[in-house]
């Protein structure tokens, strides 16, 4: 039996299209929006908690996932295919990397993996794409020194590179192509919470500015109420020294990814 | 027979200096006793201050001085960024303990700056790929002995890119003179932040 | 680690019966302890690496990381105990993140002596490993052929009998933190002054509960070299040489093949992506 499914599920249409990919694609477009927003100093990653039924327990429930420590994951589509590949970026971050360099990948080598793995279940016999999108956040140490304080007053055009490390956001799609975005959201809402923060957006944005236009696009969006309990946010932000669990070894740094509690969550709804 | 690591001969030193770092390596290939070359640089480069020495079996000097080109430029063209020292240490040192049960007879040696901090970086590795990560100095090769102890008694802390040149060739040079199987001439990289002095010293040809 | 690579197995053995002696490893010949107290585990161990009589590395650092609060001592062939701590520790952070929880001292002892037996002794790794959990305190050694011991202290490598003779005289249950420290850096010292394998300073690592780890490296020196008198540097212009070639910071771009195009905003955006 095992060869009559081995050839690839997705194959061509005569127009030229792979419809399954586009079938994957809905699943994405029912999916709960997810939003991210690049800022100077760090990015934001925001998404709504929704759950069928007043019954579900909702710790148990989590959307936004650590990948190394800094670099951040949310999805919009299909969960259980999120969850594998969560498992699968973290894998591949250490044997692909941190194994080799003794190193966490940049943010765009781990997209890039990742997006290997997307792409293969696009062309593998007897799989299906992966029913979702992602927004990757990563924040890299680049290789060139600082520049200078006078030239930091201007906001730069560039979407963040590992040459001049800082921060960068990806988008990876079912096809396993992967955009690199200052501001983005997939998922149900994404046209009328991209439009939204078409309008919001500014260069030179700070962090505390980010999480504030996130929490706003999210209420645009939003079908129930916004509490702590409801909507789930992970920012890549300075390094927290404090969360390394250690001290005393040099050059070492705590991670820059981590998902804001329910409190601090409520805490930034209050001021909204 | 005797070890791999003795029939070719050569030696190699990095040293660290203020802002600067300095390799040196011999230029000798024999064969046991028979010299065949007085022209075999043993010191490799990676990437814009990043220079990786080579000693032990010639054979395996040239092949792994080209598997790390292979993997070097594989690491440009996939991360767009020229590879940093310690970045280098890491894959050097993996790489040779993927080769734990049937290693290269080879005694690496890294010098480099790192161009993000500008800070000096050496390490020395065994054949296995454990690294030996020093702040003073870092030796390899059949003079390995002579090379401990004239770098024991020359090396001082924060020596400027001119002093360093002196006090590392002056090491080399007498480490080698009491090596039978090193010698024939040295080369020497000292590496400042922007700017690489690579210079031939002349040498006995005994 | 994918594994490991046998490529030149055949090349090595077949000089091997012919006579060739084979490389010679970095060992950390080593004194390395451990010492469980009331709150909390303490391990330490010497900063010397050898090969064969030569001192190879004179601070090397023993003390590996598993997780924050997991910590290893590494004793015997230099780069096993580092690749095997290092692959265990990757291994370890993986499974904490897919479980959500903090990884245990058994656990990590357990895929240690695994590994290792699985390699039947090839792979000279010598460990104690330390830590707490949900738990409690944990403190084991690992021998290469995938042993394992569970004591309240521990001591292992080439200075392990001078080490415990230390223990074995002034060790007392209830030690408090201090008390569990000193005698760690001690032990370690009677394999630093008696031991040939073992030299340099004292490292030290502390775990307890709810606190960080403390990494005191270097917490003792008690073989400082003495400062010269006076220098020995050479009078520049001492070394003759024959040319030289200067690489500057614009040869230097040569190497660079990838190069930022100029900071125009719209160039992206006249760079079509499929939809």
């Amino acid at each position: 039996m095992a060869d009559r499914y081995s050839f690839s599920l997705t194959t061509f249409s005569p127009s030229g299209k792979l419809v399954q990919i586009e079938y994957a694609l809905n699943a994405v477009n029912q999916g709960v929006t997810a939003l991210g927003i690049k800022a100077t100093n760090g990015i934001v990653l925001a998404t709504e908690k929704k759950s069928s039924s007043p019954l579900i327990d909702p710790p148990s429930l989590s959307k936004i996932s650590l990948i190394t420590p800094d670099i951040g994951m949310v999805y919009a589509g299909m969960g259980p295919d999120y969850r594998v590949l969560v498992d699968k970026a973290r894998k591949v971050s250490h044997t692909g990397y941190k194994r080799v360099y003794n190193e966490y990948p940049p943010t765009r080598i781990l997209v890039q993996d990742v997006a290997r793995v997307v792409q293969e279940a696009t062309q593998s016999g007897g799989v299906r794409p992966y029913g979702v999108s992602l927004l990757v956040a990563g924040w890299d140490e680049g290789v060139e020194p600082e520049v200078e304080s006078d030239d930091k007053e201007k906001p730069s055009g560039k979407t963040g590179g590992i040459l001049k490390g800082g921060p960068s956001l990806y988008q990876v799609d079912p096809s396993g192509s992967y955009y690199p975005w200052k501001a983005t959201a997939i998922g149900k809402h994404a046209t009328s919470a991209k439009t939204f923060l078409e309008k919001r957006y500014t260069e030179g944005l700070e962090l505390e500015d980010a999480i504030h236009i996130a929490l706003l696009t999210l209420k645009e969006t939003i079908e129930g109420e916004m509490n702590g309990d409801t909507i789930e946010i992970g920012i890549v932000g300075p390094p927290a020294d404090h969360l390394l669990g250690y001290e005393g070894v040099e050059d070492s740094q705590g991670p820059r990814f981590r998902k804001l509690t329910k409190e601090q969550i409520e805490d930034y709804l209050t001021n909204l | 027979m005797g070890s791999p690591f003795d029939i070719n001969g050569g030696a190699c030193v990095a040293m660290v200096g203020k802002d600067c770092v300095a390799i040196a390596c011999d230029l000798r290939l024999g064969m046991q006793a028979l010299t065949v070359s007085n022209n075999f640089p043993k010191i490799f480069n990676y990437a814009p201050s990043t220079y990786l020495g080579l000693t032990g079996l010639a054979t395996d000097v040239n092949t792994v001085s080209d598997l790390f080109r292979y993997k070097v430029n594989m690491y440009r063209l996939r991360e767009e960024r020229n590879i940093a020292p310690q970045t280098l240490a890491n894959l050097v040192s993996s790489s040779l303990y993927e080769k734990r049960f049937g290693p290269f007879f080879i005694s690496p040696v890294i010098a480099g700056i790192n161009q993000t901090t500008g800070k000096p970086f050496i390490c020395g590795f065994d054949s296995i790929g454990c690294i030996d990560l020093a702040k003073d100095f870092i030796v390899s090769g059949t003079a390995s002995e002579q090379l401990f102890g004239t770098c024991e008694g020359l090396w001082e802390p924060d020596l400027s890119p001119e002093d360093l040149f002196e006090t590392i060739s002056q090491a080399l040079l007498a480490a080698v003179d009491r090596d039978a199987l090193s010698g024939w001439g040295a080369q020497v990289y000292i590496i400042e932040k922007d700017k690489v002095t690579q210079r031939l010293l002349k040498g006995r040809q005994d | 680690m994918p594994g490991f690579d046998f490529s030149n197995f055949n090349r090595n053995s077949a000089l091997h019966a012919r006579g060739v002696p084979l490389p010679k490893a970095t060992s950390t010949g080593t004194t390395i302890v451990g010492c469980v107290y009331d709150n909390g585990v303490v391990i330490a161990a010497d900063t010397r690496a050898t090969s064969g009589p030569i001192v190879a590395d004179k601070n090397c650092e023993k003390l590996h990381y598993i997780a924050p609060k997991i910590w290893c001592a590494g004793a015997g062939t230099a780069a096993d105990t580092e690749f095997t701590t290092a692959l265990i520790s990757s291994n370890v952070e993986l499974h904490s993140l897919s479980t959500g929880r903090d990884p245990r001292v058994i656990t990590c002892m357990t895929m240690l002596k695994q590994h290792l037996f699985r390699y039947q002794g090839h792979i000279g790794a010598y460990l104690v490993v330390a830590g707490v959990d949900p738990t409690g305190v944990g403190l084991y050694t690992v021998h290469a052929h995938g042993s394992t011991d569970k004591l309240p202290y521990v001591t292992m490598g080439s200075g392990s009998l001078a080490a415990m003779s230390v223990f074995e005289s002034t060790w007392q249950p209830d030690l408090d933190k201090q008390g569990a420290i000193t005698l760690c850096a001690e032990a370690i010292k009677a394999g630093i002054f008696n031991d040939l394998g073992s030299g340099s300073n004292v490292d030290i690592c502390v775990i307890e509960n709810d606190k960080p780890t403390q990494l005191m490296r270097n917490y003792e020196k008690p073989n400082e070299r003495g400062t010269k008198e006076r220098n020995y540097r050479f009078p520049r212009g001492t070394t003759a040489w024959l040319n030289q070639k200067i690489i500057s910071k614009e040869d230097m771009k040569k190497y660079v093949t990838i190069e930022t195009l100029s900071g125009d905003d719209n160039l992206a955006e006249k760079m079509e992506v499929d939809s």
